[in-house]
Order: C-alpha cells, then sequence, then structure tokens
C-alpha cells in the first residue's frame, strides 16, 4: 500500500525534476540528482522512464548537436562545454540502461532495452553530429551493445529476444542486425546460453524485407524513399554466420533449436545446402523429435536438392514408437509421413508394415490420434490397393497368431502383407463412438477419394470433449436402476475394489 | 285321311305354337333394327347391337302420358282437387257398398284407439262436445244467470234480427228513418255484436274480481272459527328448520358409496408388470449400447407383393395404401373405378374387365394381408432372440452375483447397521421441510449434520414437495438437483474425506430421485458441472482435479446408462477420464490411488458394454511397471506420463498378511507411499487387470493390448508378497499368456451384394382404342370425366327436350283440330236450325200470304 504509493510519489517527483530541467538550464543540477537515484537501484522503472523522457527531448531539441567544422578547432564556449558534459553524460547513461537487461525483474528489463531503442531511434533521426549520409543512420555501436547484451552468456534472454522481435518489423533495424551478427558471433565453443539465445534471436530474424516495408529510424517527411534492403548482403552474413554455427559443439536442446532455424529460415538461403546432408544425417539418429525435425529437412533436400538417401523410409518406420504421441510433434510426424507415403510407386510390404505398426500404435494411443490414425491407414490402402488383403482375405482362414513381427526394424521384412488389422477390428469397441465410428471404415467398401486429415491433425481431447459435450441430443435418458446408496445394481466395480 | 291327319297336325302346331308365344313375345323382324358393327370382335357380346324403335317409341309416349301430358294439363291452374273419399273411384262398388265400407273405416280406426281388452265402452257419448261423464261430475258448474249469459253470447238482438231479416214489408217502414243501405247494416251489425261482448267480458271480470275478495276475507274470518289451521302453520314452521347434522346425515345418505374402478392387480401382475417394463427398458439399453435407434427401423419400405406389377395407371400420383376390410369386408380403399373416361357404349365391358381387377386386387391383398402376418411373425421372433439374449445376460448377472456374494454379505451386514443409524436419525428429525430458496439455505440446513441426516432430510423433503402436490414443485426440485449438485462440490474431501463419501453416498439415492423427476434438469446440469471441471482441468493438465471430480464422475455412472452408445453426458465424462490418465502426471500415493479410481470408474462404465479405452489398460501397466525394482543401468521401458525409472511401489520388506485387499479413500489424501499401500495397489492392479481381460476376451487383439502388461508382470519378484497375492498374480500371468492361444481369424469383408441390372417397366397402354389418352393429375383426370358426363347428360337432357316438345306440339295440334272440328260442327248447326227456322219462316210467310190472297 504505502509501498504503490511510494513509488508513484516518487515516479512524481522524477517526472516534475526532469520537466524542470528540460524547462531550463538553471536546473542542470536535476539530471545528476536523477541519475544518481538511478544508480541506487531503486524505482529503476521511474527513472528510466525519466531519463528517457530527458534524452529524448534533447535529442529532438539537438541540445547536444555539435557542429564540427573540419580544420577549424572548436571554441571552448560555456555553451560547447555543457553540450559535451551532456554528451558524456548521455554515453554513460545509455551504458547503464543497457545494464538494467542484465540480472534485474523482467519487467525492467524490457523497458530498458524499450528505452535503449528508443533512444537509438532518436538519435538516428537527430544524429549527434552532422552526417554526410543522412538517411539510414543508425547508431551501429549502440545497436551492437544492445545485441550483445541479447546474446549474452550468462542467462535465457528470450523475453528480450521477444521484444526485439518487435523492432525486427522495420527493415532497417533487420538488415543492420543482419550486418553487425557476424561481428558478433562466436569463434569457438560457446556457452549454452548463448547459443540459445543467438539461436532464438536467428528464429525470429527474416531474411528477406519484410512484406509491409517500413523503416524505424525514419526522418518523416522530406524524402519518399524507402530503406533499401540489401537481399544478396543480407545473404552473404547468414552464410557467414551459418558457417560458425555449425562448428559449434551443440547440446540436445541447442541441437533441437538449430534443426528448427535451419528448417524454417536458413535452409532455402544456404548456398551450398548440401553440406547440410551428414548434419541432418546424424541428426536423424538422434532419435525423438531432433530427427523427426531431421527428416523434414531431409525431405527437402530429396525434394529440392536431388538428393539420394536408400534408407529414410526404415528411418521413418522407426519413428513410429508409442512415445511419440506424448510429443509435441506428432502432428509433424503424421503429416510428414503422410507426405512420404503419398507415392503409389512404393513396395506394398512396407506401406502395409506401415498400416500395421500405426494400427499397432492405435492400441495405445490417446483417442484423437486414433482418429487421424484411421484416416491415415485408410488412405495409405486406397493409395494401394493391393493392401486390401489386410482389410480382406478373400479365402478367409484363420492364424493361431498375428503373423506381423513388431519388433523388425526393417518394414520389408516384417510380413505384415500376411496379416490383418484386427487392431482396427478392435478399436471398433473403443468406448469413445467418434473412435468406435471412425474404425469402422472397414466395414465397407473404401471410398475412392482419400480423407483429408489435415483439418484434425491439431485436434486435442478438449476439442473431443468440446465436440460431445455440444452434441446437445434431445433424447434424455437415464439409468433406471435404483442405486443402493452409491452402489449399481449391475456392474458395480468401485465398491468391489475400494472400501467407502 | 289325309285331311284329318292334316288337321290334327295342325292342331297340335297351333297348340305348341301358342305356348311359344305365350313364352317368348315373336320379334317382328320389320320392327327390329339392327346397328351395323365397324370389327368384329370374337367372343364379345354387346348390348346395343339391335334395337327395336318402334316399342322403344311406343314406351316413351306411355311414359311422356303419363308425365308430362298430366303436367301440361294442370298447367296454368292453381288448385287440383283430390277426392279421397273412400271408393269413389272404384266403380266396382254399388252405393251402398260404398257407406258399408266407410262405416267399416270409422269403426276401425275408433277400435284402434282403445285397448283390445275395452269391449263395452268403445264408444263415449257427448253432449255438446263434452262427455257424459265429464257432465256428471258437475266440475264447472256455473251459476243460471252466467250460463244464460254464455248462451246469449254472439247472438244478435231481437229486435235487430226481427229489422234485419224480417222488416221486409212497406208497411213497418217510416218514412223518417230514411233508407239504409246495405253496407251500413251490416257495420251496424258488427258494432253491435262487440259492443255486446266487451260488456260481457266486463261483467264477467267484475264478478271474479268481487268472489277473490270475498274469498281472502273469508280466510281472515278462519282462525276465528277455527283453530286447527294454527297448528298446521306452526308444523310447518318446524319443518323449515332442519339441523346441520340431518342435512349432513341425508347428504352421507345419499352420497355414491363407491366408483366402478379398475380391478385391483393382484401381486402377480404387479411383479409382473413391473418385470416386464425393466426387460423393456433393459432391450432400449441394448439397442442404445450396440449404437442402433429403433426410429430406423420404422422406416424400412412398405411391402408390395412380388406380384404387383406397378399398373396401376398414374401410380406415381398416388399416395401407397396398403389394402384391408373391414368386418363388413369392405376394403378401406375405394377402388375407383373410374379411372379411365368412360366411353359410350362399351360401359359394360369395361366393368366386367374391372370386375376382374377387382379381383385381383383382391387376391393381392390377400398375399399382402398373408405378408403382414408373416412379417408380424418374424417380429415376434426378434423379440424372442432379444428376450433370450437379454435372458442370457441375466444368467450372466446371476453368475456374477455369486462371484460377488460375498461382497453382497459385507454389504449386507453394512446396510443393517446403516439402517439402524437411518431409524435413529429418522425419530431425531422434523418431518417436514420446505424447498430451500437459495443455496445459502440448503447449506445452512445441512451443513455440519450428519451423513444419515443428510439422507432423512433430503428424503423428506422430496416427499413432502413432490411434483404430484403441486405444478410449481417440479422446477424447484430442479434447483434443488442443482443445489445439492453444488452442495458436493463444496465438500472438503481434503479434510475428512471419508465422511464426505460417506454423505454423497447417502445423496446419490436423492439425486437419483430427483433426476427422474425432473430429467431434462438433471441431465443438463451434470452435463454443466462436467463440464465446468474440465475446464478447470484444462488450466493445468499435468495435475488430477480435485477429489470432488471423482464423486461427479461416480454420480454419472449411477445416474445414467454408463453402456450406451453415444450418451451426451457419459461420453463427455469419459473422454475428460481418457485425458486424465492420458496426461496426469504420477508421483505419489494420492495420485496413484487417483489414477486407480479412475481406472475402476472406467471399468464400471464399460462393465456392460464390454468397450476398450487404452488409458486404462495403460493406467495399469504403468502401475505395475512401478512395481518393478530398476537396477541402474538397466531401464525398461513404460509409456509417459510414466517415467521410466520410477518404481515407487516396489516392497522392500516381507510381509506375510494383508488387512484389507481393498484400497482406503484415504489413499486419495495421503502423499507417501507405505508398504501396506504397494501391496494393495498392486493387488486392486491385478484385479482390475483381470476383470478388463475378461472384458475384453471377445475382442481380437486382446493379447496385444495385454502384451505390456504381461511383460512387466514377468518381471515383478513375488518374493516379499503375501501368499494370496502371489497366487493372484501368478493365476492373472496364466490367463494373459492363453490369450496367445486365441484363434486370429482373418478379416473378410462382407461381399456386396451384385448390382442387379436395371429393370424397366414394360410400357403397357391401357385403353386400346383409337384415342390416346394424355396422362394427367388425378384431379386433372377428375375434371375431365366429370366435364365430359356433363356433355354426356347435356346432349341427352337436350333430345329429351326436343322430344317432350314435339309431343307437346303434338298434342296442342290435336287440341287445336279438335276444337275447330267441334266449332265447326257446332257453326253448322247453328246454320242448319237457322235454314230450319228461315224455312219455317218462309213457309209460314208463304202461307200467311196466300191466307192474304
Amino acid at each position: 500500500m504505502s509501498n504503490v504509493e511510494r513509488t508513484t510519489k516518487i515516479s512524481k517527483v522524477l517526472r516534475l525534476k526532469a520537466q524542470e530541467f528540460l524547462s531550463s538550464y538553471k536546473y542542470a543540477d536535476n539530471l545528476v540528482d536523477i541519475i544518481r537515484h538511478f544508480e541506487t537501484g531503486a524505482d529503476l522503472l521511474a527513472c528510466l522512464l525519466s531519463l528517457e523522457l530527458i534524452f529524448t527531448n534533447l535529442l529532438k531539441e539537438r541540445q547536444m548537436f555539435v557542429q564540427i567544422v573540419p580544420l577549424k578547432p572548436p571554441e571552448v564556449t560555456p555553451e560547447l562545454q555543457y553540450k559535451e558534459w551532456l554528451r558524456h553524460i548521455y554515453e554513460e547513461c545509455f551504458n547503464k540502461i543497457l545494464n538494467c537487461c542484465e540480472s534485474s525483474p523482467t519487467k525492467i528489463q524490457i523497458q530498458g532495452l524499450t528505452t535503449a531503442m528508443n533512444l537509438i531511434n532518436y538519435e538516428a533521426k537527430y544524429p549527434l553530429e552532422a552526417k554526410l549520409n543522412l538517411r539510414n543512420y543508425i547508431p551501429l555501436n549502440k545497436l551492437k551493445a544492445v545485441l550483445m547484451k541479447l546474446l549474452t552468456s550468462k542467462e535465457n534472454t528470450s523475453h528480450l529476444i521477444q521484444k526485439y522481435e518487435e523492432y525486427l518489423v522495420y527493415d532497417d533495424v533487420l538488415f543492420f542486425t543482419w550486418k553487425i551478427l557476424p561481428s558478433l558471433t562466436a569463434k569457438a565453443n560457446p556457452n549454452e546460453f548463448y547459443m540459445l539465445n543467438y539461436l532464438q534471436l536467428m528464429e525470429k530474424m527474416q531474411v528477406k524485407r519484410n512484406d509491409d516495408p517500413k523503416a524505424m529510424c525514419w526522418i518523416d517527411g522530406d524524402e519518399k524513399l524507402t530503406f533499401h534492403f540489401d537481399q544478396v548482403k543480407t545473404k552473404r552474413y547468414l552464410n557467414k554466420i551459418w558457417n560458425c554455427l555449425m562448428l559449434w559443439q551443440h547440446t540436445p536442446a541447442t541441437h533441437k533449436q538449430l534443426l528448427i532455424v535451419l528448417l524454417e529460415r536458413v535452409l532455402p538461403h544456404l548456398e551450398k545446402p548440401l553440406l547440410m546432408t551428414d548434419f541432418l544425417m546424424d541428426s536423424l539418429d538422434v532419435g525423438g523429435p531432433v530427427s523427426l525435425l531431421a527428416l523434414q529437412g531431409m525431405f527437402t533436400m530429396i525434394q529440392v536438392h536431388n538428393l539420394e538417401y536408400p534408407n529414410i523410409f526404415a528411418k521413418l518406420y522407426s519413428m513410429f514408437e508409442p512415445e511419440i504421441f506424448h510429443t509435441k510433434f506428432k502432428a509433424r510426424l503424421f503429416y510428414l509421413s503422410d507426405l512420404f507415403l503419398s507415392s503409389s510407386h512404393l513396395p506394398g510390404a512396407m506401406v502395409a508394415a506401415f498400416a500395421k505398426r500405426l494400427a499397432r500404435l492405435a492400441l495405445i494411443a490417446p483417442s484423437e490420434d486414433i482418429i487421424i490414425i484411421c484416416m491415415f491407414i485408410g488412405n495409405l490402402i486406397i493409395r494401394h490397393p493391393n493392401l486390401k488383403s489386410l482389410l480382406n482375405r478373400p479365402n478367409g482362414g484363420s492364424a493361431t497368431s498375428d503373423p506381423y513381427i513388431m519388433d523388425e526394424r526393417d518394414p520389408l521384412k516384417s510380413n505384415a502383407m500376411n496379416s490383418s488389422l484386427w487392431e482396427i477390428q478392435t478399436l471398433q469397441h473403443h468406448v469413445l463412438p467418434s473412435v468406435a465410428t471412425a474404425a469402422r471404415f472397414i466395414n465397407s467398401p473404401l471410398p475412392k477419394v482419400e480423407w483429408d486429415f489435415s483439418k484434425i491433425l491439431d485436434s486435442t481431447g478438449d476439442d473431443i470433449f468440446d465436440k460431445e459435450i455440444k452434441k446437445n441430443s434431445k433424447l434424455i435418458v437415464l439409468a433406471f436402476d435404483r442405486p443402493n446408496g452409491s452402489c449399481l445394481t449391475r456392474g458395480e466395480k468401485i465398491a468391489l475394489h475400494w472400501n467407502i | 285321311m289325309a285331311k284329318t291327319k292334316n288337321k290334327k297336325k295342325n292342331l297340335a302346331e297351333h297348340i305348341s305354337d301358342k305356348k311359344k308365344s305365350k313364352n317368348a313375345k315373336t320379334l317382328n323382324p320389320f320392327e327390329m333394327h339392327i346397328n351395323k358393327e365397324k370389327i368384329k370382335v370374337l367372343g364379345r357380346k354387346l348390348k346395343n347391337d339391335r334395337g327395336l324403335p318402334g316399342v322403344s317409341r311406343a314406351k316413351a309416349l306411355k311414359k311422356r302420358k303419363g308425365t308430362l301430358l298430366q303436367e301440361f294439363k294442370l298447367m296454368n291452374k292453381s288448385n287440383k282437387f283430390i277426392d279421397k273419399r273412400i271408393g269413389e273411384h272404384n266403380s266396382g262398388l254399388s252405393e251402398d257398398d260404398r257407406a258399408m265400407a266407410r262405416y267399416a273405416a270409422v269403426r276401425f280406426k275408433a277400435h284402434k284407439k282403445s285397448s283390445i281388452f275395452n269391449l263395452a265402452n268403445d264408444e263415449v257419448l257427448t253432449h255438446k262436445g263434452q262427455t257424459l261423464s265429464e257432465i256428471e261430475k258437475f266440475a264447472n258448474t256455473r251459476s243460471d244467470d252466467e250460463s244464460n249469459a254464455d248462451e246469449d253470447t254472439g247472438r244478435l238482438e231481437s229486435d235487430f234480427v226481427e229489422d234485419a231479416h224480417f222488416g221486409g214489408g212497406v208497411l213497418t217502414k217510416t218514412g223518417n228513418e230514411g233508407f239504409k243501405s246495405h253496407k251500413d247494416l251490416i257495420n251496424q251489425l258488427i258494432a253491435e255484436s262487440k259492443k255486446r261482448k266487451a260488456e260481457k267480458q266486463k261483467a264477467k271480470e267484475q264478478t271474479l274480481e268481487l268472489t277473490e275478495k270475498l274469498d281472502e276475507e273469508w280466510k281472515d274470518l278462519i282462525p276465528l272459527v277455527n283453530n286447527s289451521f294454527k297448528r298446521v302453520a306452526e308444523v310447518q314452521a318446524d319443518k323449515s328448520e332442519v339441523d346441520d347434522y340431518d342435512r349432513i346425515m341425508k347428504e352421507l345418505k345419499n352420497q355414491p358409496r363407491g366408483y366402478a374402478t379398475d380391478r385391483l392387480k393382484t401381486e402377480d401382475e404387479i411383479a409382473r408388470e413391473e418385470k416386464e417394463k425393466l426387460e423393456q427398458l433393459e432391450r432400449e439399453r441394448l439397442s442404445r449400447m450396440r449404437g442402433v435407434f429403433e426410429d430406423d427401423k420404422s422406416e424400412a419400405p412398405k411391402h408390395r407383393s412380388a406380384d404387383d406389377l406397378d399398373d396401376n395407371f398414374a401410380y406415381d400420383f398416388e399416395p401407397e395404401v396398403t389394402l384391408s376390410y373391414n368386418e363388413k369386408g369392405e376394403s378401406n380403399v375405394p377402388v375407383d373405378k373410374e379411372m379411365r373416361v368412360e366411353v359410350d357404349g362399351v360401359e359394360e365391358e369395361e366393368e366386367e374387365s374391372e370386375a376382374v381387377e377387382e379381383e385381383e386386387g383382391d387376391s393381392e391383398a390377400v398375399e399382402e394381408e398373408e405378408d403382414g402376418d408373416a412379417e408380424s411373425e418374424d417380429d415376434l421372433s426378434d423379440l424372442k432372440e432379444e428376450d433370450s439374449s437379454s435372458d442370457d445376460e441375466m444368467n450372466g448377472d446371476n453368475e456374477d452375483s455369486d462371484r460377488e456374494s460375498s461382497v453382497t454379505d459385507n454389504i449386507k451386514a453394512d446396510l443393517l447397521v446403516r439402517k439402524e443409524m437411518m431409524e435413529k436419525a429418522r425419530e431425531e428429525l422434523p418431518y417436514t421441510f420446505t424447498l430451500p430458496n437459495s443455496y445459502e439455505e440448503l447449506h445452512e440446513l445441512l451443513h455440519n449434520k450428519s451423513a444419515e441426516h443428510h439422507c432423512v432430510i433430503l428424503e423428506r423433503m422430496i416427499k413432502c414437495n413432490h411434483p404430484s402436490l403441486g405444478e410449481a414443485n417440479k422446477e424447484t426440485l430442479g434447483l434443488l438437483f442443482v443445489y445439492l449438485l453444488q452442495y458436493i462440490d463444496d465438500l472438503n474431501l481434503n479434510s475428512d474425506i471419508v465422511n464426505c463419501f460417506k454423505i454423497s453416498n447417502f445423496l446419490v439415492p436423492q439425486l437419483f430421485d430427483l433426476a427422474q423427476l425432473n430429467q431434462e434438469n438433471a441431465q443438463q446440469a451434470i452435463s454443466e458441472v462436467i463440464k465446468e471441471k474440465q475446464r478447470d482441468y484444462r488450466k493445468n493438465k499435468k495435475l488430477f482435479p480435485s477429489l470432488n471430480v471423482l464423486i461427479f464422475l461416480k454420480i454419472v455412472s449411477c445416474l445414467f446408462p454408463t453402456s450406451d452408445f453415444r450418451h451426451p453426458v457419459v461420453t463427455p465424462t469419459i473422454v475428460f477420464m481418457d485425458q486424465m490418465l492420458h496426461n496426469c502426471r504420477i508421483r505419489s500415493r494420492r495420485d496413484i490411488a487417483y489414477g486407480l479410481f479412475l481406472v475402476t470408474l472406467v471399468l464400471e462404465f464399460t462393465a456392460l458394454s464390454k468397450r476398450y479405452l487404452p488409458s486404462a489398460t495403460k493406467f495399469l501397466a504403468g502401475v505395475l511397471h512401478m512395481a518393478i525394482p530398476k537396477p541402474c543401468v538397466k531401464q525398461i521401458k513404460v509409456l509417459p506420463p510414466f517415467r521410466s525409472i520410477s518404481s515407487h511401489l516396489v516392497l522392500t520388506k516381507r510381509t506375510t498378511t494383508l488387512t484389507t485387499t481393498k484400497l482406503e479413500l484415504t489413499d486419495l489424501t495421503e502423499l507417501d507411499i507405505s508398504e501396506d499401500f504397494k501391496q494393495r495397489s498392486l493387488q486392486v492392479a491385478l484385479q482390475l487387470v483381470s476383470e478388463f481381460n475378461e472384458n475384453f476376451h471377445e475382442l481380437s487383439s486382446n493379447c496385444e493390448i495385454f502384451s505390456p502388461i504381461e511383460e512387466y508382470l514377468g518381471q515383478i519378484p513375488t518374493a516379499n508378497y503375501t501368499p494370496d497375492l502371489r497366487q493372484l498374480l501368478g493365476e492373472i500371468l496364466d490367463k494373459l499368456k492363453s490369450n496367445h492361444d486365441k484363434k486370429l481369424y482373418y478379416i473378410v469383408m462382407q461381399a456386396s451384394k451384385p448390382k442387379a441390372l436395371r429393370l424397366y417397366e414394360p410400357n403397357i397402354q391401357k385403353v386400346y382404342d383409337v384415342k390416346s389418352r394424355k396422362i394427367m393429375s388425378k384431379e386433372k383426370m377428375e375434371r375431365a370425366k366429370l366435364l365430359h358426363k356433363i356433355k354426356v347428360e347435356k346432349k341427352g337432357a337436350l333430345r329429351e327436350i326436343r322430344r317432350d316438345k314435339a309431343f307437346l306440339g303434338r298434342v296442342k295440334i290435336k287440341e287445336r283440330i279438335e276444337s275447330d272440328k267441334l266449332r265447326k260442327e257446332k257453326v253448322k248447326k247453328i246454320f242448319a236450325e237457322a235454314n230450319i227456322q228461315q224455312s219455317e219462316l218462309n213457309s209460314m210467310d208463304r202461307k200467311n200470304q196466300r191466307r192474304r190472297k
């Protein structure tokens, strides 16, 4: 209570002081006061805001502007001295503000970054010295300092990077960030925090110009020319950076992140993408989400760059493990495997192995995935008509056990063609009606057109719940056996196993 | 000889001819007209191939004479006399006979009126219109002057009569009175008579008035004369004061003692009805379980016989009605006799053919009926089958119940104790409760009461406010249901879980009753609760939600049929449980117990329908996995949310006895895993596995479902467990292994029916005449038919009118000729007479002239 009051009071006082300082030279001491208060570490937020207020105004009014005339020593006037003093303090303050971005509460960190970027913005618009090229001027040393803070090796700065992403929509900021990054890239093995931060930043950065071109440091009005985003240069920077990145020693977390960055941003812009093949193949063997991401990379390589990789289907096959349902990437796996298996020229035995393995997995999968798997298997059978023997063995007959070998790693040897989809038959007895109906596709002749399950790839159990609860059927059915206590007259199980 | 022979022969022929002529009038071939036929069809009988124009004309003429001529004769005549005297028109009767007949009729009429046994008093003698007997009663004797006055009424004064009727003489007339016209005389007469009448009336009224006055005065005098009247009055006053007692007694006496009602049902009947009802409900439940709804059945195509050729004209426009017959043998569908537009001259033939058609229709109908019978028999057999299946299930239940008999014994003992407690509670509490208006009221009422009190309070509350006692109660009881759910939600399970479960146990039957009273509300309320709980759970999917959720899940299983294929409440609930079992982390005793409770619930939900939920078996596998000790390096794979290194349930100490084999409610609240709990949870998990295994016995891939469990079971070290548990484990392992022996039948898709070739209807045109008719809708057809009929009738009517006119013209001209002839004759006669006269006159003249000469 009092704390809040105190902070509001102090912020008011600080704001007042700042305004006084701006109004007249007499109050120059106010600035010193504020900085001193800032240094104590209390009320950082208020101090940051008031400092931002002071310096943006100073920059706007060009009070720190020094005209340098070549070959002419500047005259020492009190005014000049004051300006010099102000500039000195400005540089100092900028560093201090950036220091806020370290080891302080998240809110202060973000505010520090905002203040710093604001100051850069104003300095770019109202430079401290006369520049030859007034356009596209950005104080690079300051921006570099900001980036250094972002790419610290001390802690995870994802929140700051998230904030910084807001500035990356400006073409100039984006371009200069690319320009500065190579100089900031570590050559030797860096710390994990650094790598993660670096990769996170890279993930946010586009390689091409933004769709809606705009520049942050733009002096309004006089010129219509937009900022020129040099794509070629950017690509050069990117390749430079990537060469360094690949040399780092990656931890599993950074490895994953690296793959995400590679797939989403970098791969199309690399000069020699085939060089990535080794990396991707190594990644494929890691297992879990990493290999899944690598698989996607491989797919692009095969598709776009004509890479030949013989064992890809065995890899894909090995990825279908029960654990897959508890990862975030299962939708991606289904999507990818659908892509991989979309060719109708694949050997039937292999596709049958996939279908059978999927069916096995469906026995333990969550309900929403069973629906997808059912559709997937259906699509496979539609694509490969010789798989119909899985659903319809014309001669009938029986087997003592399932001929399919689940533990076989090679899909071609799994003997799936001699099996039947008993799992789907079992799933027709699933408790949930939506799943049971999805599994009924094997009872009737298959349609000619494949099912489109891309829409339900991301559905969760919640979606099924919502759907079921919305199915507001008019039929109201209640039990007719009056329970005895809370014991059902038929099929009571709780009382059987619990002492109630 | 020869002559005689001839004569004889002639005679015989003559006789035979006579006989023939008697039998059939021989047709004169010259009178016959033959209609020429254009096309001869063999075997066709024609009605109109020949006609007798003369005969038919004569017939028509005769008819006209009877009708039209009569009307013509009476034309322009407003009146007519009909002589109805008996025998007047009968010329055969003589005058006497007629009189006799008339008298007989009168006698007969008189005789008819009185009783047949009354022989004497047939005729009532009258005098002046009054019967003698009436006169003899002297009921209305009047004084002489009155009767005289009566006699006088309406009569004219004597001098007037004298004057008017007889005063015609010249002598009586005096000149001064002047001559009265006849009209004046009549007027005077009328005025006179009216005046007299009025005077009479007045006098009569006066006398009446006076008499009445006298009567009244006389009544006043009576008390002085006699006392008896007074007593009568008193008695009347007494009578008027009837007391209530009497009145009520009378009312009661007159009240109907009892009403005719249905016969009271015997206990057997009641039991049977109850059983039938339950069986019906069970059948419905089974059909819902299979996901089939009865509505679908009713949409089966209507039966049509195989012989039905669809040859009805305009078949498509007709609504299909199955033909059936009522008691009189009339079909419910009017057979359309006039489907086709009738053509002149071929009616009969059509009728015949239609008759044939009708016969066919009959036979069809018979067939249809037979089919219908067959169908109904089929239905019965279906029902029987269902019955038997339900019987089977009942038997199965019996077996179950055998197995559970030990459990039920325990429950029985428990129930006895409970009953005593309830009795106690019943005595302690007041008998009536009003329904709470808000949740707070209910909370106040139930708060801090024991579980038994909860039950009794609610029982009485529901009884006192049953919907049969008032319309509004249904709504308020619905509210009570919602409040109760809220109350359960507010129970603090973490502090005293045993008591809370006890309370909920007592509340469930009440909730069941309330739900039955207002079903829609109950379903909606529970569904809202589940929705809300699921929303809460969504915030953190890794954690089990609060313990109240378990109670609600249990309530769902008690109130709703969990075996339905799809149910608006049960299905979302299962989704919810599925999510929890899939996602929630298992770390402590509480989590394990919570999960096992959920799995038990899943078993309960699927006990009847024998359906499969992967997450339940997965959870059981996880629990078993936790009981396997893991040496430091070796990792045994397990599915998330279980962790492959966790081994919370590994028994460290050797135990020999176990206090109870069941899980306790307190397990749901505690965190630390005790040795006791390890054994109990394993035991329950094993039992659940075996029950699931039994449920899924029919499923084709049940050994794949249980393969991880089997694998884990083999790895659990049994040394430390109690012998019972060890034995159980071994048994279950054997059972699971025996699953592998099952034969798997390859899936064979049902052979689809070969698609029948499309059959085209033969294009049969029904009417083989020259005109081809348009196919049109029923209404249009009807209209066309009517229009044609009108046309035909109009033609016929015009022809008739024309002939009538000709007939009348003939009659008129005949009359004219007749009258002219008469006139001519008359004129002739007159002329002749005149001539005679003239001749006589002339002869006389001549005579006279001769005389003069």
